[in-house]
Protein backbone atom coordinates (compact mmCIF):
# COMPACT_ATOMS: atom_id res chain seq x y z
CA UNK A 1 0.00 0.00 0.00
CA UNK A 2 1.19 3.51 -0.77
CA UNK A 3 2.45 5.70 2.03
CA UNK A 4 0.00 8.48 2.85
CA UNK A 5 1.27 12.03 3.16
CA UNK A 6 -0.24 15.45 3.51
CA UNK A 7 -1.54 17.93 6.06
CA UNK A 8 -2.11 16.42 9.50
CA UNK A 9 -3.20 19.69 11.14
CA UNK A 10 -3.68 23.25 9.93
CA UNK A 11 -4.17 26.57 11.67
CA UNK A 12 -4.56 30.16 10.49
CA UNK A 13 -3.52 33.25 12.39
CA UNK A 14 -5.27 36.31 11.00
CA UNK A 15 -3.71 39.10 13.06
CA UNK A 16 -4.84 41.60 15.67
CA UNK A 17 -6.34 44.39 13.57
CA UNK A 18 -8.49 44.73 10.46
CA UNK A 19 -9.67 47.40 8.04
CA UNK A 20 -12.86 47.76 6.01
CA UNK A 21 -11.72 47.59 2.37
CA UNK A 22 -14.68 49.47 0.87
CA UNK A 23 -13.97 52.39 3.20
CA UNK A 24 -10.32 52.31 2.17
CA UNK A 25 -11.22 52.44 -1.53
CA UNK A 26 -13.55 55.40 -0.95
CA UNK A 27 -10.86 57.10 1.10
CA UNK A 28 -8.31 56.67 -1.71
CA UNK A 29 -10.81 58.02 -4.22
CA UNK A 30 -10.73 54.82 -6.26
CA UNK A 31 -13.57 54.73 -8.73
CA UNK A 32 -14.90 51.18 -8.44
CA UNK A 33 -18.47 51.20 -9.72
CA UNK A 34 -18.76 47.42 -9.48
CA UNK A 35 -16.80 46.99 -6.25
CA UNK A 36 -19.01 44.08 -5.14
CA UNK A 37 -17.78 41.99 -8.10
CA UNK A 38 -14.27 42.08 -6.66
CA UNK A 39 -15.46 40.08 -3.63
CA UNK A 40 -13.40 41.96 -1.05
CA UNK A 41 -14.58 42.90 2.45
CA UNK A 42 -11.85 43.33 5.06
CA UNK A 43 -8.10 43.00 5.32
CA UNK A 44 -5.75 42.33 8.20
CA UNK A 45 -3.26 45.08 8.99
CA UNK A 46 -0.08 44.24 10.92
CA UNK A 47 0.56 46.30 14.06
CA UNK A 48 4.05 47.48 15.10
CA UNK A 49 4.49 44.63 17.61
CA UNK A 50 3.72 42.06 14.90
CA UNK A 51 6.12 40.76 12.25
CA UNK A 52 6.41 37.60 10.12
CA UNK A 53 7.81 35.70 13.13
CA UNK A 54 4.97 36.58 15.50
CA UNK A 55 2.37 35.73 12.85
CA UNK A 56 4.06 32.40 12.18
CA UNK A 57 4.47 31.42 15.82
CA UNK A 58 0.91 32.45 16.66
CA UNK A 59 -0.34 30.21 13.84
CA UNK A 60 1.85 27.22 14.68
CA UNK A 61 1.85 27.21 18.47
CA UNK A 62 -1.64 25.72 18.95
CA UNK A 63 -0.68 22.84 16.61
CA UNK A 64 2.62 22.17 18.36
CA UNK A 65 1.14 22.50 21.85
CA UNK A 66 -1.50 19.89 20.97
CA UNK A 67 1.18 17.26 20.24
CA UNK A 68 2.59 14.81 22.77
CA UNK A 69 6.26 15.37 23.68
CA UNK A 70 7.12 12.29 21.59
CA UNK A 71 5.31 13.57 18.50
CA UNK A 72 6.76 17.07 18.95
CA UNK A 73 10.25 15.58 18.91
CA UNK A 74 9.50 14.13 15.46
CA UNK A 75 9.22 17.57 13.82
CA UNK A 76 12.40 17.31 11.77
CA UNK A 77 11.93 20.18 9.32
CA UNK A 78 10.60 23.73 9.64
CA UNK A 79 10.05 25.39 6.27
CA UNK A 80 9.04 29.04 6.29
CA UNK A 81 7.44 30.24 3.07
CA UNK A 82 7.46 34.00 2.66
CA UNK A 83 8.09 37.10 0.60
CA UNK A 84 8.34 39.15 3.80
CA UNK A 85 11.82 38.08 4.89
CA UNK A 86 13.64 40.01 7.62
CA UNK A 87 17.25 39.05 6.84
CA UNK A 88 19.15 37.96 3.73
CA UNK A 89 20.95 35.14 5.53
CA UNK A 90 19.25 34.00 8.71
CA UNK A 91 15.96 32.31 8.02
CA UNK A 92 12.68 33.03 9.79
CA UNK A 93 12.60 29.32 10.66
CA UNK A 94 15.39 29.78 13.22
CA UNK A 95 13.31 32.21 15.28
CA UNK A 96 10.14 30.16 14.84
CA UNK A 97 11.88 26.92 15.83
CA UNK A 98 13.18 28.63 18.99
CA UNK A 99 9.87 30.11 20.14
CA UNK A 100 8.04 26.84 19.47
CA UNK A 101 10.58 24.97 21.59
CA UNK A 102 11.35 22.32 18.96
CA UNK A 103 14.15 19.74 19.07
CA UNK A 104 17.59 20.52 17.64
CA UNK A 105 17.68 17.69 15.09
CA UNK A 106 15.70 19.72 12.60
CA UNK A 107 16.20 21.23 9.12
CA UNK A 108 15.53 24.97 9.23
CA UNK A 109 15.19 27.04 6.11
CA UNK A 110 13.12 29.60 4.25
CA UNK A 111 11.87 29.58 0.67
CA UNK A 112 10.62 32.25 -1.69
CA UNK A 113 8.67 32.39 -4.92
CA UNK A 114 6.08 35.11 -4.29
CA UNK A 115 2.65 33.61 -3.54
CA UNK A 116 3.70 30.17 -4.84
CA UNK A 117 6.04 29.72 -1.85
CA UNK A 118 3.50 27.91 0.33
CA UNK A 119 2.81 25.22 -2.22
CA UNK A 120 6.55 24.84 -2.88
CA UNK A 121 7.05 24.36 0.86
CA UNK A 122 4.20 21.90 1.19
CA UNK A 123 5.45 19.82 -1.73
CA UNK A 124 8.99 19.76 -0.30
CA UNK A 125 7.61 18.53 3.00
CA UNK A 126 5.29 15.97 1.42
CA UNK A 127 8.12 14.58 -0.66
CA UNK A 128 10.32 14.39 2.46
CA UNK A 129 7.64 12.28 4.14
CA UNK A 130 7.10 10.13 1.03
CA UNK A 131 10.82 9.54 0.62
CA UNK A 132 10.70 7.33 3.72
CA UNK A 133 14.18 8.42 4.78
CA UNK A 134 12.96 9.14 8.32
CA UNK A 135 9.88 7.00 8.98
CA UNK A 136 7.32 8.71 11.23
CA UNK A 137 8.91 12.16 10.88
CA UNK A 138 6.84 15.33 10.66
CA UNK A 139 7.51 18.67 9.00
CA UNK A 140 6.16 22.07 9.91
CA UNK A 141 5.41 24.28 6.92
CA UNK A 142 4.52 27.87 7.75
CA UNK A 143 3.42 30.51 5.29
CA UNK A 144 3.74 33.96 6.82
CA UNK A 145 3.38 37.23 4.99
CA UNK A 146 2.46 40.78 5.68
CA UNK A 147 2.40 43.84 3.50
CA UNK A 148 3.82 46.78 5.36
CA UNK A 149 5.28 49.38 3.13
CA UNK A 150 6.83 52.73 3.88
CA UNK A 151 4.26 55.01 2.36
CA UNK A 152 6.22 58.11 3.10
CA UNK A 153 4.76 60.22 0.34
CA UNK A 154 2.07 60.42 -2.32
CA UNK A 155 4.31 58.75 -4.91
CA UNK A 156 4.71 55.66 -2.72
CA UNK A 157 0.95 55.51 -2.15
CA UNK A 158 0.42 55.74 -5.91
CA UNK A 159 2.91 52.94 -6.65
CA UNK A 160 1.12 50.64 -4.22
CA UNK A 161 -2.38 51.69 -5.32
CA UNK A 162 -2.93 48.66 -7.56
CA UNK A 163 -2.82 46.26 -4.63
CA UNK A 164 -3.31 48.23 -1.43
CA UNK A 165 -6.99 47.22 -1.09
CA UNK A 166 -6.19 43.52 -1.49
CA UNK A 167 -2.86 43.25 0.38
CA UNK A 168 -3.43 41.60 3.72
CA UNK A 169 -1.46 39.84 6.40
CA UNK A 170 -1.65 36.38 7.91
CA UNK A 171 0.03 33.09 8.56
CA UNK A 172 -0.95 29.49 7.92
CA UNK A 173 0.81 26.69 9.78
CA UNK A 174 0.63 23.12 8.51
CA UNK A 175 1.90 20.02 10.19
CA UNK A 176 2.84 17.60 7.39
CA UNK A 177 3.12 13.89 8.12
CA UNK A 178 2.13 10.35 7.19
CA UNK A 179 -1.18 10.79 9.06
CA UNK A 180 -2.78 13.44 6.84
CA UNK A 181 -6.09 14.03 8.60
CA UNK A 182 -6.84 17.42 6.98
CA UNK A 183 -5.65 16.91 3.39
CA UNK A 184 -4.26 13.71 1.94
CA UNK A 185 -2.21 14.72 -1.07
CA UNK A 186 -2.86 12.73 -4.26
CA UNK A 187 0.60 11.39 -5.00
CA UNK A 188 1.93 12.24 -8.43
CA UNK A 189 -1.17 14.30 -9.23
CA UNK A 190 0.15 17.75 -10.02
CA UNK A 191 0.92 20.07 -12.90
CA UNK A 192 3.20 23.09 -13.19
CA UNK A 193 3.58 26.11 -15.39
CA UNK A 194 6.20 28.82 -14.97
CA UNK A 195 7.90 31.47 -17.09
CA UNK A 196 9.74 34.75 -16.56
CA UNK A 197 7.39 37.73 -16.34
CA UNK A 198 7.62 41.04 -14.45
CA UNK A 199 4.04 41.23 -13.21
CA UNK A 200 4.47 42.07 -9.54
CA UNK A 201 7.55 42.26 -7.37
CA UNK A 202 9.03 43.46 -4.10
CA UNK A 203 12.13 45.31 -5.32
CA UNK A 204 12.98 46.54 -1.80
CA UNK A 205 12.06 45.59 1.74
CA UNK A 206 9.41 48.28 2.01
CA UNK A 207 8.14 48.55 -1.53
CA UNK A 208 5.94 46.62 -3.87
CA UNK A 209 5.34 47.33 -7.53
CA UNK A 210 3.30 45.71 -10.23
CA UNK A 211 0.91 45.78 -13.13
CA UNK A 212 -2.58 44.53 -12.35
CA UNK A 213 -3.37 43.57 -15.97
CA UNK A 214 -0.15 41.68 -16.59
CA UNK A 215 -0.45 39.87 -13.26
CA UNK A 216 -3.99 38.80 -14.01
CA UNK A 217 -3.02 37.63 -17.52
CA UNK A 218 -0.10 35.57 -16.16
CA UNK A 219 -2.39 34.07 -13.50
CA UNK A 220 -4.97 33.11 -16.15
CA UNK A 221 -2.35 31.59 -18.45
CA UNK A 222 -0.85 29.62 -15.57
CA UNK A 223 -4.19 28.38 -14.31
CA UNK A 224 -5.01 26.92 -17.73
CA UNK A 225 -1.58 25.48 -18.42
CA UNK A 226 -0.91 24.09 -14.93
CA UNK A 227 -4.27 22.29 -15.05
CA UNK A 228 -3.46 20.92 -18.51
CA UNK A 229 -0.14 19.64 -17.15
CA UNK A 230 -2.05 18.02 -14.27
CA UNK A 231 -4.42 16.40 -16.78
CA UNK A 232 -1.43 15.14 -18.78
CA UNK A 233 -0.15 13.33 -15.69
CA UNK A 234 -3.48 12.10 -14.29
CA UNK A 235 -5.50 9.71 -16.44
CA UNK A 236 -9.10 10.81 -16.86
CA UNK A 237 -8.73 14.10 -14.96
CA UNK A 238 -11.63 16.42 -15.76
CA UNK A 239 -11.79 19.94 -14.34
CA UNK A 240 -15.58 19.75 -13.88
CA UNK A 241 -15.97 16.22 -12.55
CA UNK A 242 -12.78 15.24 -10.73
CA UNK A 243 -12.94 17.82 -7.93
CA UNK A 244 -15.89 18.28 -5.57
CA UNK A 245 -14.38 21.61 -4.49
CA UNK A 246 -11.64 24.00 -5.59
CA UNK A 247 -9.23 26.31 -3.75
CA UNK A 248 -7.25 28.84 -5.75
CA UNK A 249 -4.61 31.31 -4.66
CA UNK A 250 -6.71 34.39 -3.91
CA UNK A 251 -5.21 37.87 -4.44
CA UNK A 252 -8.88 38.86 -4.17
CA UNK A 253 -12.07 36.91 -4.86
CA UNK A 254 -12.84 38.55 -8.18
CA UNK A 255 -9.56 37.28 -9.64
CA UNK A 256 -10.40 33.70 -8.71
CA UNK A 257 -13.82 34.11 -10.25
CA UNK A 258 -12.20 35.41 -13.44
CA UNK A 259 -9.79 32.47 -13.58
CA UNK A 260 -12.58 29.96 -13.05
CA UNK A 261 -14.60 31.59 -15.85
CA UNK A 262 -11.53 31.56 -18.11
CA UNK A 263 -10.96 27.84 -17.52
CA UNK A 264 -14.62 26.86 -17.92
CA UNK A 265 -14.83 28.71 -21.22
CA UNK A 266 -11.52 27.44 -22.53
CA UNK A 267 -12.04 23.81 -21.55
CA UNK A 268 -15.78 23.37 -22.00
CA UNK A 269 -17.15 26.47 -23.77
CA UNK A 270 -19.48 26.64 -20.77
CA UNK A 271 -22.34 29.15 -20.72
CA UNK A 272 -22.40 32.06 -18.20
CA UNK A 273 -25.23 30.61 -16.05
CA UNK A 274 -23.48 27.23 -15.75
CA UNK A 275 -20.18 28.94 -14.93
CA UNK A 276 -21.81 31.03 -12.21
CA UNK A 277 -23.57 28.02 -10.65
CA UNK A 278 -20.35 26.00 -10.70
CA UNK A 279 -18.40 28.88 -9.13
CA UNK A 280 -20.93 29.28 -6.32
CA UNK A 281 -20.99 25.55 -5.62
CA UNK A 282 -17.33 24.57 -5.89
CA UNK A 283 -15.18 27.68 -5.41
CA UNK A 284 -16.99 30.35 -3.41
CA UNK A 285 -16.79 28.43 -0.07
CA UNK A 286 -12.99 28.77 -0.24
CA UNK A 287 -13.23 32.58 -0.29
CA UNK A 288 -14.83 32.95 3.13
CA UNK A 289 -11.65 33.62 5.14
CA UNK A 290 -9.66 35.39 2.42
CA UNK A 291 -12.43 37.99 2.13
CA UNK A 292 -11.72 38.91 5.73
CA UNK A 293 -7.91 38.79 5.81
CA UNK A 294 -6.91 39.96 2.32
CA UNK A 295 -4.17 38.44 0.23
CA UNK A 296 -1.84 36.44 2.45
CA UNK A 297 0.51 35.50 -0.40
CA UNK A 298 2.00 32.02 0.11
CA UNK A 299 -0.68 31.08 2.61
CA UNK A 300 -3.67 32.20 0.61
CA UNK A 301 -4.45 28.86 -1.08
CA UNK A 302 -4.41 27.18 2.36
CA UNK A 303 -6.51 29.96 3.84
CA UNK A 304 -8.88 28.94 1.06
CA UNK A 305 -8.74 25.31 2.17
CA UNK A 306 -9.44 26.33 5.78
CA UNK A 307 -12.36 28.52 4.69
CA UNK A 308 -13.73 25.68 2.60
CA UNK A 309 -13.57 23.20 5.48
CA UNK A 310 -15.12 25.71 7.87
CA UNK A 311 -18.06 26.46 5.62
CA UNK A 312 -19.17 23.37 3.66
CA UNK A 313 -21.34 20.43 4.70
CA UNK A 314 -19.11 17.41 4.28
CA UNK A 315 -20.68 13.99 4.74
CA UNK A 316 -18.08 11.84 3.00
CA UNK A 317 -14.47 12.11 1.80
CA UNK A 318 -14.10 14.16 -1.36
CA UNK A 319 -11.40 15.49 -3.65
CA UNK A 320 -10.29 19.13 -3.69
CA UNK A 321 -8.35 20.74 -6.54
CA UNK A 322 -5.81 23.38 -5.51
CA UNK A 323 -4.18 26.03 -7.66
CA UNK A 324 -1.22 28.10 -6.52
CA UNK A 325 0.30 31.01 -8.44
CA UNK A 326 3.29 33.17 -7.53
CA UNK A 327 4.25 36.24 -9.55
CA UNK A 328 7.37 36.18 -11.55
CA UNK A 329 6.12 33.42 -12.13
CA UNK A 330 5.52 29.80 -11.12
CA UNK A 331 2.30 27.90 -10.56
CA UNK A 332 0.97 24.49 -9.66
CA UNK A 333 -2.35 22.66 -9.87
CA UNK A 334 -2.62 19.68 -7.50
CA UNK A 335 -5.19 17.80 -5.50
CA UNK A 336 -5.94 15.95 -2.31
CA UNK A 337 -8.72 14.36 -0.31
CA UNK A 338 -10.55 15.91 2.64
CA UNK A 339 -12.73 14.03 5.11
CA UNK A 340 -15.39 14.83 7.73
CA UNK A 341 -12.86 13.91 10.43
CA UNK A 342 -10.36 16.44 9.06
CA UNK A 343 -13.12 19.02 8.88
CA UNK A 344 -13.92 18.60 12.61
CA UNK A 345 -10.24 18.93 13.47
CA UNK A 346 -9.95 22.12 11.42
CA UNK A 347 -13.14 23.59 12.86
CA UNK A 348 -11.79 23.04 16.37
CA UNK A 349 -9.26 25.83 15.64
CA UNK A 350 -12.20 28.31 15.55
CA UNK A 351 -10.48 30.46 12.93
CA UNK A 352 -13.45 32.70 12.07
CA UNK A 353 -14.12 33.35 15.75
CA UNK A 354 -10.53 34.50 16.13
CA UNK A 355 -10.93 36.89 13.16
CA UNK A 356 -14.05 38.33 14.80
CA UNK A 357 -11.90 39.44 17.73
CA UNK A 358 -9.55 41.63 15.67
CA UNK A 359 -9.54 45.36 16.40
CA UNK A 360 -11.35 47.26 13.64
CA UNK A 361 -9.09 50.15 12.64
CA UNK A 362 -10.38 53.60 11.77
CA UNK A 363 -8.91 55.16 8.64
CA UNK A 364 -7.03 57.65 10.81
CA UNK A 365 -5.44 54.81 12.77
CA UNK A 366 -4.58 53.02 9.52
CA UNK A 367 -2.96 56.12 8.02
CA UNK A 368 -0.96 56.60 11.19
CA UNK A 369 0.28 53.00 11.00
CA UNK A 370 1.26 53.48 7.35
CA UNK A 371 3.64 56.25 8.29
CA UNK A 372 5.60 53.47 9.89
CA UNK A 373 7.27 55.55 12.56
CA UNK A 374 6.70 52.79 15.13
CA UNK A 375 7.81 49.96 12.88
CA UNK A 376 11.18 48.18 12.78
CA UNK A 377 12.64 48.43 9.30
CA UNK A 378 14.76 45.95 7.38
CA UNK A 379 18.42 46.33 8.34
CA UNK A 380 17.76 48.26 11.54
CA UNK A 381 20.33 47.43 14.26
CA UNK A 382 18.78 48.53 17.55
CA UNK A 383 15.23 49.54 18.38
CA UNK A 384 12.52 49.19 20.94
CA UNK A 385 8.81 49.13 20.22
CA UNK A 386 6.05 50.93 22.02
CA UNK A 387 3.35 48.27 21.71
CA UNK A 388 0.42 50.49 22.60
CA UNK A 389 0.24 52.70 19.48
CA UNK A 390 -3.37 51.60 19.35
CA UNK A 391 -4.14 50.94 23.02
CA UNK A 392 -7.34 48.91 22.52
CA UNK A 393 -5.63 46.54 20.08
CA UNK A 394 -2.68 45.96 22.41
CA UNK A 395 -5.05 45.42 25.35
CA UNK A 396 -6.95 42.75 23.42
CA UNK A 397 -3.74 41.08 22.21
CA UNK A 398 -2.45 40.24 25.67
CA UNK A 399 -3.44 37.32 27.88
CA UNK A 400 -3.71 34.75 25.09
CA UNK A 401 -0.15 33.48 25.04
CA UNK A 402 0.69 35.21 21.78
CA UNK A 403 4.15 36.29 20.72
CA UNK A 404 4.93 40.01 20.44
CA UNK A 405 7.96 41.78 18.98
CA UNK A 406 9.67 43.97 21.56
CA UNK A 407 12.66 45.34 19.71
CA UNK A 408 16.10 44.73 18.21
CA UNK A 409 19.44 44.36 19.94
CA UNK A 410 22.39 44.22 17.55
CA UNK A 411 20.11 43.12 14.66
CA UNK A 412 18.69 40.32 16.86
CA UNK A 413 14.92 40.45 17.13
CA UNK A 414 13.58 40.25 20.65
CA UNK A 415 10.20 38.68 21.37
CA UNK A 416 8.05 37.88 24.36
CA UNK A 417 4.89 35.84 24.87
CA UNK A 418 2.29 38.18 26.33
CA UNK B 1 -10.64 39.26 -40.25
CA UNK B 2 -9.64 42.88 -40.87
CA UNK B 3 -8.52 45.25 -38.20
CA UNK B 4 -11.72 47.34 -38.05
CA UNK B 5 -13.85 44.23 -37.72
CA UNK B 6 -11.68 43.14 -34.78
CA UNK B 7 -12.15 46.60 -33.24
CA UNK B 8 -15.91 46.23 -33.63
CA UNK B 9 -15.73 42.82 -31.92
CA UNK B 10 -13.81 44.37 -28.99
CA UNK B 11 -16.39 47.16 -28.62
CA UNK B 12 -19.19 44.60 -28.82
CA UNK B 13 -17.59 42.54 -26.06
CA UNK B 14 -17.16 45.64 -23.89
CA UNK B 15 -20.88 46.36 -24.19
CA UNK B 16 -21.75 42.75 -23.40
CA UNK B 17 -19.56 42.56 -20.28
CA UNK B 18 -20.58 46.01 -19.02
CA UNK B 19 -24.17 46.64 -20.16
CA UNK B 20 -24.04 50.16 -18.65
CA UNK B 21 -21.93 51.14 -21.67
CA UNK B 22 -24.50 49.99 -24.24
CA UNK B 23 -25.50 53.50 -25.29
CA UNK B 24 -22.20 55.28 -24.74
CA UNK B 25 -20.14 56.09 -27.84
CA UNK B 26 -16.78 54.30 -27.67
CA UNK B 27 -13.83 55.44 -29.76
CA UNK B 28 -10.58 53.65 -30.49
CA UNK B 29 -8.40 56.25 -28.77
CA UNK B 30 -9.98 55.33 -25.45
CA UNK B 31 -8.59 52.65 -23.14
CA UNK B 32 -10.68 50.16 -21.23
CA UNK B 33 -9.47 51.74 -17.98
CA UNK B 34 -10.76 55.11 -19.20
CA UNK B 35 -14.12 53.47 -19.80
CA UNK B 36 -14.15 52.55 -16.09
CA UNK B 37 -13.51 48.83 -16.52
CA UNK B 38 -11.61 47.04 -13.78
CA UNK B 39 -8.80 44.54 -14.43
CA UNK B 40 -11.12 41.53 -14.21
CA UNK B 41 -13.48 43.04 -16.78
CA UNK B 42 -10.58 43.98 -19.05
CA UNK B 43 -9.25 40.43 -19.08
CA UNK B 44 -12.72 38.98 -19.66
CA UNK B 45 -13.20 41.23 -22.69
CA UNK B 46 -9.84 40.17 -24.15
CA UNK B 47 -10.64 36.49 -23.52
CA UNK B 48 -14.08 36.82 -25.13
CA UNK B 49 -12.60 38.68 -28.09
CA UNK B 50 -9.98 35.97 -28.66
CA UNK B 51 -12.74 33.37 -28.64
CA UNK B 52 -14.92 35.41 -31.02
CA UNK B 53 -12.13 35.86 -33.58
CA UNK B 54 -10.89 32.29 -33.22
CA UNK B 55 -7.45 33.01 -31.75
CA UNK B 56 -5.82 30.89 -29.02
CA UNK B 57 -2.89 32.76 -27.47
CA UNK B 58 -1.36 33.18 -24.01
CA UNK B 59 -2.99 36.23 -22.45
CA UNK B 60 0.39 37.77 -21.54
CA UNK B 61 1.11 38.22 -25.26
CA UNK B 62 -1.71 40.77 -25.34
CA UNK B 63 -0.33 43.00 -22.62
CA UNK B 64 0.81 46.46 -23.61
CA UNK B 65 -1.70 48.22 -25.90
CA UNK B 66 -2.60 51.66 -24.54
CA UNK B 67 -6.02 51.93 -26.12
CA UNK B 68 -8.64 49.96 -28.07
CA UNK B 69 -7.11 50.84 -31.45
CA UNK B 70 -3.71 49.50 -30.42
CA UNK B 71 -5.34 46.34 -29.05
CA UNK B 72 -7.10 45.82 -32.40
CA UNK B 73 -3.78 46.35 -34.23
CA UNK B 74 -2.05 43.78 -32.03
CA UNK B 75 -4.82 41.20 -32.40
CA UNK B 76 -4.85 41.79 -36.14
CA UNK B 77 -1.08 41.24 -36.32
CA UNK B 78 -1.34 38.08 -34.20
CA UNK B 79 -4.14 36.71 -36.36
CA UNK B 80 -1.93 36.95 -39.47
CA UNK B 81 1.03 35.01 -38.05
Amino acid sequence: MDLAAGIEALNVYGGAASLDVRQLCLHRGLDMPRFDNLLMREKTVALPFEDPVTFAVNAAKPLVDALSAKDRSRIEMVVTCTESGIDFGKSLSTYIHHYLGLAGNCRLFEIKQACYSGTAGLQMAVNFILSGTSPGAKALVICTDLSRFALADAAAVQEWAYSEPSSGAGAVAMLVSDTPHVLRIDQGAYGNHGFEVMDTCRPGPDTEAGDADLSLMAYLDCCERAFKDYARRVDGADFRDTFAYLCFHTPFGGMVKGAHRHLMRKLFKAKPDDIEADFVRRLSPSLSLGQRVGNTAGGSVFLGLAGLLESIDLAAPCRVGLFSYGSGCCSEFYSGVVTPDGQSRLRAQAISAQLDRRHLLSLDQYEELLKGTQVIRFGQKDASIAPDTIPAAWEAYQGQGRLALEGMVGYHRQYRFV
Amino acid sequence: MDRDTILAVIVGQIREVVPELAERPIVETESMAELGLDSIERSEIIMNTLEAIGLDLPMVQLHGPKNLGELADLLHAKSRT
